[in-house]
């Protein structure tokens, strides 16, 4: 019973430290995507979309996008032949109205490969403040350079978002806790004498085995020669 | 059968065992000490000095900037004893008094010895408590000992000391204010009656100080000062000609003597002066029991030392001598000197002593440096280890390689031009060889004379060592001796507390182009750019030397070997965000280089890419990282980024089940840490680790109540940082290992913009008994030995901790799996056996940073430790598998050979006729 009771102790213990750290206070963002999509203009920033994530600990989120002009996905084509970065600027608003400004890149080849499909990570610190947004696409294993001939099949034009929001998690602390357990638990049984040798026949009695065994050898060779 | 009897338990024996079967780092045996490795012991920069030459032991005695006291040797500057005192600013020596070297006018001059006074020597540290010792200066111990705490701590942090006639006095200057002053005698603490308050309202910060009993500012154009002792609190005005361009000095010795402009200016109305000298350095000492006033100055690297009688300005020829000074030493000023007085006063037994710009204690007797000292080595702040040249034969076979692979693309291998080329090299090799034997080949070079030759196991390298003060040295790694040494003035470290950097940019692997390494600084000037490079080997300049940059450095990376010269270019992003490339042909390398900077005290990160197009070179912001917090609480205290030259040799790790869990290896992954107080949990510390060139935070973790010193290593695919944990006081160490599951997504090339995005965490933590002040992960050639962490103690030593403690897959409950994976059972506490510490009792004082570099020997790995001493030693984690045992029995190896063929032989031959005979019967 008491053994039962300390491992689900234990396994308890181990979730809470391995387990995903929650916010103490849930909160909520929106955030505005602003991407440039001109190599002349790096400056220049147009509008994407937004996303609102109405609580972090949940991390269900709306995301709301414009399809992309023609022009627009033109200029796309042309930064991914010249293998240039598709720059996204994300602001983030927070409850108390203040903002934030961050900036990701990825390829543009490997955005027009993947259909504009992408992946948004969002990053926080232990106070569900952002520390970081990186949108990724899902590695296309079979190229990453990107050909006249694939740029011209391409016509998407509409983004396609997954929010993914990653928690700092809680640092694990020196588990004296389970270590003193497990030396009571077995000096415990020491001293009931219970301790079971669940080691296998072989294991447990090898040293009195080899010997005789060894014997059985010597006494059979001395009998061969006394046999001629 | 003994672990069964014992009350320590199955499980300890069990893990002991595996320890012992395990734990691959053994001790050295005795004869092998100092065999390895060797050990210097430093000070610090001088701050006071005192050179005895009359007492019965003479000495020199001294405190620096270190916080040490000492005793040195006068005719050899051997430490003869050293106290390493507390750290600052308890431990900061603000007054080291001997007992006869009064400021006071009154017991200076051939003052009884003895400690008739109650002390030999007494110095004052720290400010609040403040600290009073005496000491006995023969062998170096405290006598006694009382401290005072002022009531306002913080007015303290300015107060000055003096000495007069058994008092001393502690001056805490209220700026704007006031002058407060307590006199205690000085061997018990007691007050001699209340604090006195002087008011005095032209004192400000920066333009004050003590000149014996006086305390003077300067105020424009005139000096104001006033009598701490005297009896009536008068006011002096002293005007000057014109406004001193440099920060007014007191001169230790006469009573209200200041240094104006190198000229001497009086106070002190009974005072007088010998206003005609020039000098830049000053010094007052006894000649012949008359006080006298020395002088020197450096003049194209001679130094004249001169002097004059105090009373009639009347010059001393005895004491005058020009001696020739090295370049390296820096601009020295005169701090102490002394004669010996029995003689009949020749002046050739007077000693003086400078400290210099670079750091050095330098020694002068006779017109000759008599010893030097090189105290900059207190403060290390980067170091290299560069392979040796080849030695003449090997580098004329190393040509002809080359010139055999120049061939083989252009020509296509033409046999016979190629046998040829063999034939003369060969012929040119018996030619030197010959010459060489009669004693009529090429003269050896210096690097060859001074025995810097590159020996077979690479384990002999010149170790190049970059001082806080910009002095650079070239150390012999296994001799320890100074092979040369070089002084930039005018360099600083940069902005974020970063230091100034020492880069190789490019390696003696390139015969017969010498190596070149180079350092990135802040000149002190104009907080511009300074780049120097040299030549490590000689310590002469190289590529036109030194470069002053019209642009600030914010952060530099290095570029891959140029095609032409072998030379890694640094790239430079400057104050205005702008890319520079150094030297300017390597610039087209630059195309596609991602930097990134960090902001200590915002915490914001910035990444950038590189772009070279249309012969100019562009950077372009990509991605930016906030890990301040909202408010921007959260500093960044600790960035940690893998050692570029690492191999990783095993791509995964082997599980109990026969499956392999392939390790996370991503290069551009740094590590930072974050700390902050917090209302909730006192302190928080977070961990982020980002990948620089995609910006993405690839994971972060926080500590609740966790406060620095955090020191950390990050290698391969893991990491240990250990910091203090303030809930339950002690020093903590957390291990990380990354792993991307048991698939790799792409085993030949990694590219962090098509990464796996989420990698697996292992995680735990670990009790370390002990403080510590530095880690460093050891690293080899190829990346096959197994990595150990080194860890260096408040004590001094040097800990080897293998990896297999640290492992964070280490099992809680014993499970099957867990040994199979031949991991330890989970233990809190790490273990820190006696054995395990690298430098047994060579304890380095003041530990600060641990370096290594491998050597040619896959199993052995070069370590130095600095601190205020230096340490180098080298480790072997995996035991010297692939080098003989120095005892090894080369004489029974051979004899058992031989004897064995031979037997053989023989028996053969007596089998044969065996064979013969039995045929014929």
């Amino acid at each position: 019973m008491f053994l039962k009771v300390s491992y689900l102790i234990i396994v308890l213990l181990s979730l809470l430290a391995s387990g995903r750290s929650f916010l103490e206070h849930d909160s909520w963002i929106t955030i505005d995507l602003h991407h440039s999509l001109s190599s002349s203009r790096p400056e220049h920033f147009s509008h994407r979309g937004n996303i609102s994530i109405p609580s972090l600990n949940s991390g269900l989120s709306t995301v709301v996008q414009n399809p992309l002009t023609d022009s627009e996905l033109e200029s796309v084509k042309i930064l991914a032949k010249q293998n240039g970065f598709y720059r996204l600027r994300a602001t983030v608003i927070y409850p108390n109205g203040s903002s934030q400004r961050f900036l990701t890149s990825s390829k543009a080849c490997s955005l027009l490969l993947a259909q504009f499909n992408d992946v948004l990570w969002i990053s926080l610190d232990p106070n569900g403040y952002v520390t970081g947004i990186t949108a990724a696409q899902d590695p296309a294993p079979q190229s990453t350079e990107c050909s006249a001939e694939d740029l011209q099949q391409i016509n998407e034009k509409n983004f396609s978002s997954d929010v993914i929001i990653r928690h700092a998690e809680l640092a694990p602390v020196p588990d004296t806790g389970s270590f003193i357990q497990k030396f009571e638990r077995e000096r415990e049984a020491r001293e009931r004498g219970e301790v079971r040798d669940n080691r296998g026949f072989f294991a447990k009695y090898w040293m009195y085995i080899v010997p005789v065994v060894l014997l059985v050898f010597i006494s059979g060779a001395t009998n061969q020669d006394a046999a001629k | 059968m003994a672990c069964r009897q014992s009350s320590a338990g199955t499980l300890i024996c069990l893990s002991l065992l595996l320890l012992l079967l395990l734990s691959t780092c053994s001790g050295l045996y005795e004869d092998q000490i100092k065999k390895f490795d060797w050990r210097s012991v430093h000070l610090g920069a001088l701050k006071q000095v005192h050179v005895d030459l009359n007492h019965f032991q003479p000495r020199v005695l001294l405190s620096t900037h270190e916080q040490v006291v000492a005793s040195l040797c006068p005719k050899t500057g051997e430490i003869i004893w050293r106290q390493v005192l507390e750290q600052k600013p308890r431990g900061d020596i603000k007054l080291l008094q001997v007992s006869g070297f009064a400021d006071d006018s009154s017991d200076t001059a051939a003052a009884p010895m003895g400690s008739h006074l109650g002390f030999d020597m007494l110095t004052v540290q720290g400010h609040a408590p403040a600290l009073v010792r005496g000491w006995n200066t023969n062998i170096g111990t405290i006598e006694w000992e009382w401290s005072i705490m002022p009531l306002h701590t913080e007015r303290a942090q300015d107060a000055v000391w003096f000495y007069s006639n058994s008092v001393l006095y502690h001056v805490v200057p209220v700026w704007r204010s006031h002058i407060e002053v307590t006199a205690y005698f000085a061997t018990s603490g007691h007050t001699t009656g209340s604090t006195s308050k002087i008011m005095a309202a032209w004192i400000k910060p920066e333009s004050c100080l003590l000149s014996g009993t006086f305390y003077v500012c300067l105020d424009g154009k005139q000096l104001i000062s006033l009598d701490l002792v005297a009896k009536s609190t008068q006011v002096i005005a002293t005007p000057l000609g014109a406004e001193p361009s440099s920060k007014i000095q007191s001169l230790p010795g006469l009573n209200g003597l200041l240094i104006v402009d190198k000229k001497l200016i009086s106070v002190n109305k009974d005072q007088a002066v010998c206003s005609e000298l020039t000098s830049a350095s000053y010094l007052v000492g006894s000649f012949n029991l008359r006080k006298v006033l020395a002088y020197a100055d450096l003049v194209d690297g001679v130094l004249k030392i001169n002097a004059v009688y105090v009373d009639n300005c009347t010059p001393v020829p005895e004491l005058q001598q020009s001696v020739a000074f090295a370049e390296d030493f820096g601009t020295p000023s005169l701090r102490s000197f002394d004669c010996k007085a029995k003689r009949n006063g020749d002046g050739k037994n007077c000693l003086f002593i400078f400290a210099t710009s670079a750091e050095s204690i330098v020694a002068v007797q006779q017109g000759r440096v008599r010893w030097a000292r090189e105290e900059s080595l207190a403060n290390v702040i980067d170091t290299q280890f560069i392979d040796l040249p080849l030695a003449d034969t090997e580098g004329t076979l190393e040509n002809e390689m080359k010139g055999k692979a120049v061939d083989a693309h252009s020509l296509n291998s033409d046999i016979a031009s190629a046998f040829m080329r063999r034939i003369t090299t060969q012929a040119l090799q018996m030619k030197s060889l010959f010459l060489h034997v009669i004693g009529l080949g090429p003269p050896p070079t210096d690097t060859q004379k001074a025995g810097l030759v590159r020996d077979s196991f690479g384990l002999h390298k010149m170790l190049v060592l970059l001082t806080r003060s910009g002095k650079i040295f070239g150390v012999d790694n296994i001799a320890g001796k100074h092979h040369w040494k070089l002084y930039l003035p005018n360099v600083a470290g940069f902005e974020n507390a970063e230091q100034m950097r020492l880069i190789v940019q490019r390696s003696s692997k390139h015969f017969p182009l010498q190596p070149l390494c180079a350092i990135v600084a802040k000149s002190a000037v104009n907080s511009n750019g300074v780049l120097f490079r040299f030549n490590p080997i000689t310590g002469r300049a190289a590529e036109s030397g030194l470069l002053q940059l019209d642009y600030q450095i914010k952060q530099l990376a290095l570029l891959p070997e140029t095609e032409e010269d072998f030379v890694k270019g640094i790239l430079i992003l400057d104050g205005t965000n702008r890319v520079h490339v150094e030297p300017k042909h390597a610039t087209p390398l630059a195309h596609g280089m991602y930097l990134y900077t960090a902001n200590v005290k915002t915490a914001e990160l910035e990444g950038y890419f590189v772009k070279y197009a249309g012969g100019e070179l562009s950077c372009l912001p990509i991605w930016n990282v906030r890990l301040g917090g909202h408010n921007s609480e959260q500093q960044i205290i600790k960035v940690a980024s893998k050692n570029p030259i690492e191999h990783v040799h095993s791509q995964g790790r082997v599980l109990g089940d026969r499956s392999v869990l392939y390790k996370y290896i991503n290069p551009n992954l740094v590590a930072f840490v974050t700390q902050a107080p917090d209302a909730a949990h006192k302190s928080v510390l977070n961990l982020y680790l980002i990948d620089v060139v995609s910006g993405s935070v690839i994971f972060s973790m926080t500590h609740r109540k966790v406060r620095p010193p955090l020191h950390i290593v990050h290698s391969e695919n893991w990491l240990a940082y250990s910091y203090f944990n303030d809930k339950v006081r002690r020093t903590e160490i957390t291990t990380i290992e990354l792993y991307e599951g048991n698939a790799q997504a792409n085993n030949s090339v990694w590219s962090s913009l098509q990464a796996p995005s989420m990698p697996l965490v292992e995680r735990q933590s670990y009790i370390i008994p002990t403080i510590v002040e530095a880690m460093r992960e050891t690293i080899t050639e190829r990346g096959i030995t197994n990595k150990h962490v080194l860890i260096g103690t408040a004590s001094g030593g040097i800990v080897e901790m293998p990896w297999h403690l640290l492992d964070p897959r280490r099992p809680i409950s014993s499970t099957t799996q867990g040994r199979e994976e031949g991991a330890i059972p989970y233990i809190p506490e790490l273990p820190l056996p006696t054995e395990n510490y690298i430098n047994y009792n060579q304890t380095v004082a003041r530990l600060r940073n641990i370096y290594t570099a491998p050597s040619g020997l896959e199993s052995t790995c070069l370590v130095v430790a600095t601190g205020l001493d230096l340490f180098v030693t080298r480790v072997s984690p995996s035991k010297t598998f692939d080098l003989l045992k120095e005892d090894f029995d080369y004489i029974l190896i051979s004899i058992v050979l031989v004897v064995l063929t031979s037997g053989s032989l023989i028996v053969r031959h007596l089998a044969s006729r065996k064979l013969l005979k039995q045929a014929w019967k």
